[in-house]
């Protein structure tokens, strides 16, 4: 056993310890805030079992690991559907762009320790209702306020908003230079006057990303984590942050021996499903697909432990996944027939077809579209042209609206 | 056996696609596609000098005693190039077959010659729509064969011939030299393949495997085989995916380079998915020779190979416009390529049923 199939596997056992307690299981039929207090007292023994910041410096109260031992956690922490959702996203980005780019540090390390436990949530304020894809069109303003700033405008899609207790925030300092040069990057405490989170509610029917707003909103300047109008090249270091996560080749959906076991009990004209032509071929080219992935995940591993850098192949993962996900879960809703309709609001995105059918749109678009990562590969690593720009190098506001 | 190809592996990949790119053109490939029986004798000699006809036998029978890991990297060079007879795969099956079911007798006769070129090995299974068909049209008889078996890759020139036939209804695996076996050649879109029917009458066979074996023999032989064809419909499309890219970094219409239109760059970054995909699917199927799982691994390569390939070709061409559909072009090599090594050694169909059939956990 290699020093990482040791640690998997230790992590494997603790989780399955503490399954019972905070696991799929336990969490049927609690209320969204009964569920995010088990999520509080999760991550909390979850810092005390030594698996809290697992590639995070000691110096900050992580356990000084590297993102190998990280990913291998994740990965095996996914199987067991515990109520970690809240805390991705701060987790995942506001709090490593926090160590890096925060001076203060004392305000640091208790943000850390706190996000850590669970006792307090992070999100992340970058998308607006004219910025999403294109991040550096987002119009919100920050504005000099006697020695500090003021905030004033709307974001959008803002995840677990109404649950965090701070966020990071990317505004715009000033209009009169082109569109990436005039951001500046902040933190901002969610309970300041002036902040109004409303929850948007998704196509699925749940509602964890919000509106923003935000009304005269105070910041101090020691808030302020980029220089004045460097705040686009901090928002993209998130972005490299990101790199190295658990992926899932099953697009976040359920996994395809589902599928395979739903072929086996349905029927279709009278005979098992999985005797149907069209539903052989769906699975053998998800599960050739999917072993693809997989494979490229598992090199992925092999040339970290090595101190190489993965290949850009990577970035297939969410592309490829999600939308074979999506038409899977049409299929399986097909092969249901009758009973195929009816639709439980709590169940699992990875474990019932519908619901994966419902949220697979979001996956598409959340965390970069479809035809975003497109463009990347294209012109990242096959180094096509980018795309037409009529507002490259305009003032942004000389922009034609 | 690594995910990760090794200092050795790599010189491998560089070596033979260096060699392969210096001795290989469109030009001298075009001619063969109207010659029935032709194949480009510069690749044949080029394989034989590099060592590639013996690169996963043993060494106690002359060859390299590598693995599939690294006969797949050649084929994928070899895919790149288009130059390929059916005679690298072709001899590799045989000699597997041998080296399996074989008396030492017959590996120390055939195994020798099979790992230096000087034969060429078929595998001669299929009968129109049956892959491995459980009652072959070939009888066996007092260790003789007779009968035909249709469009055999590689045929027109194989020098010996592993074959599924039937002995009064059971089925067997024998092999058999092709000495004085008639042999018909037929107009394929392909003909560079080297396909031909194979006429036994009263030919000489030795036996492999007999009944349910013999099936289960000749499904090894295929997954096998279908590891290294994967790789080769990767390197295929890994260069058309290539040659999309370049051209369309250069052909203008409309005041820029096509490539800045997303209809055309996303179809491209599409390819690049695809690539990667049937790249990571080969390379992983080549390290689970001798697991429990190899024939799901197998028929998974295979399957994302040939989706990879076909979805090349057609892409291909079509970010070309009119040029790709030109004969001096040469992208139709690729597009026939594309049909051919889809055939060969059971097509979509038979792999995506032999790959459920694995994940249902029914014997196949």
């Amino acid at each position: 056993m290699t020093p990482i199939e040791a640690y998997s596997a230790a992590a494997h056992a603790w989780l399955t310890s503490v399954a019972p307690i905070y696991g799929s299981a336990a969490r049927k039929g609690l209320s969204e805030a009964d569920d995010l207090a088990l999520g509080r007292r999760y991550l909390k023994a979850r810092y005390e079992a030594g698996y809290g910041g697992i590639n995070w410096s000691r110096q900050f109260g992580g356990q000084g690991l590297s993102h190998i031992e990280k990913i291998a956690f994740e990965t095996e922490e996914m199987k067991f559907g515990f109520p970690t959702a809240y805390f991705g996203i701060s987790l995942g980005m506001p709090i490593p762009v926090l160590m890096k780019f925060c001076n203060d540090q004392d305000f640091v390390r208790e943000r850390v320790f706190k996000a850590l436990t669970g006792a307090e949530i992070w999100c992340q304020l970058f998308s607006e209702p004219a910025g999403g894809s294109d991040l550096a069109g987002l119009r919100l303003r920050a504005e000099v306020d006697g020695n500090g700033w003021k905030l004033n405008g709307q974001k959008l899609w803002t995840s677990w908003a109404q649950h965090s207790d701070y966020g990071v925030i990317v505004a715009r300092t000033d209009p009169t230079v082109p569109k990436h040069k005039g951001l500046t990057y902040f933190w901002v405490d969610m309970r300041a006057p002036g902040v109004e989170v409303r929850p948007v509610r998704l196509a699925g029917g749940d509602s964890h990303v919000n509106e923003v707003f935000f009304d005269d909103v105070r910041v101090e300047d020691s808030q302020r984590m980029s220089p004045v109008g460097g705040g686009f090249a901090v928002a993209m270091a998130t972005l490299m942050i990101e790199r190295y996560v658990a992926t899932d080749s099953a697009g976040f959906g359920p996994h395809l021996d589902l599928f395979t076991s739903l072929a086996r009990e349905a029927q279709v004209n009278g005979r098992p499903a999985i005797r149907d032509g069209r539903v052989r071929s769906a699975i053998a080219r998800n599960y050739a697909m999917r072993n693809g992935l997989d494979a490229i995940t598992a090199r992925a591993m092999l040339m970290m432990q090595a101190g190489m850098e993965p290949g850009p192949e990577g970035s297939l993962n969410k592309l490829v996944s999600v939308r074979s996900r999506q038409k899977l879960s049409e299929m399986a809703i097909d092969l249901m027939g009758t009973d195929g309709v009816a639709f439980d609001p709590h169940a699992s995105v990875k474990a019932d077809w519908s619901t994966s059918w419902l949220n697979a749109p979001t996956g598409r678009i959340a965390g970069g579209a479809d035809e975003m990562l497109l463009n990347t590969i294209a012109e990242r690593i096959l180094g096509l042209p980018q795309d037409y720009r009529p507002d490259k190098g305009v003032p942004f506001n000389a922009i034609p609206a | 056996m690594s995910l990760l190809y090794d200092e050795g592996q790599l010189a491998i990949a560089s070596e033979s696609r260096r060699v392969l790119e210096a001795r290989i053109d469109v030009a001298a490939l075009l001619p063969l596609l109207e010659q029935q029986g032709a194949f480009h004798q510069g690749w044949w000699d080029t394989a034989r000098e590099q060592g590639w006809c013996g690169i996963a036998i043993p060494e106690a029978y002359g060859g390299l005693g590598l693995s599939l890991i690294e006969l797949g990297i050649v084929a994928h060079q070899i895919g790149r190039s288009i130059a390929g007879a059916a005679f690298l795969t072709g001899s590799f099956g045989v000699a597997r077959a041998i080296l399996d079911h074989g008396s030492a007798a017959l590996k120390d006769e055939w195994l020798p010659q099979l790992a230096s070129g000087d034969l060429i090995g078929a595998v001669a299974f299929a009968e129109g729509q049956a892959v491995i068909p459980a009652k072959s049209a070939v009888a066996f008889a007092d260790g003789r064969l007779t009968g035909t078996k249709p469009a055999v890759p590689g045929g027109a020139h194989a020098g010996l011939a592993v074959v599924l036939a039937s002995d009064a209804g059971t089925p067997v695996l024998v092999l058999a030299a092709l000495d004085g076996v008639g042999r018909r050649l037929f107009n394929t879109f392909d003909n560079a393949r080297s396909t031909a029917d194979l006429t036994f009458d009263a030919t000489s066979a030795s036996v492999l495997a007999r009944g349910p074996a013999a099936l289960d023999a000749a499904l090894h032989v295929l997954a096998l085989q279908a590891v290294i064809t994967a790789h080769e419909q990767t390197g295929g499309a890994e260069a058309l995916m290539e040659k999309a890219r370049d051209y369309a970094l250069t052909r203008r219409a409309f005041g820029q380079v096509i490539g800045a239109f997303q209809s055309v760059k996303h179809r491209i970054a599409e390819l690049y998915g695809l690539v990667e995909l049937a790249r990571a699917g080969a390379l992983h199927a080549a390290t689970r020779e001798g697991h429990d799982d190899f024939l799901r691994a197998a028929a998974a390569a295979r399957i994302q190979a040939t989706e990879a390939y076909d979805t090349a070709a057609r892409d291909c061409m079509q970010v070309h416009g009119g040029i790709g559909v030109t004969w001096e072009s040469g992208l139709h090599l690729h597009m026939r390529r594309t049909r051919t090594l889809a055939n060969e050694q059971g097509n979509l169909l038979f792999w995506e049923d032999i790959l459920v059939d694995q994940l249902e956990g029914v014997a196949a």
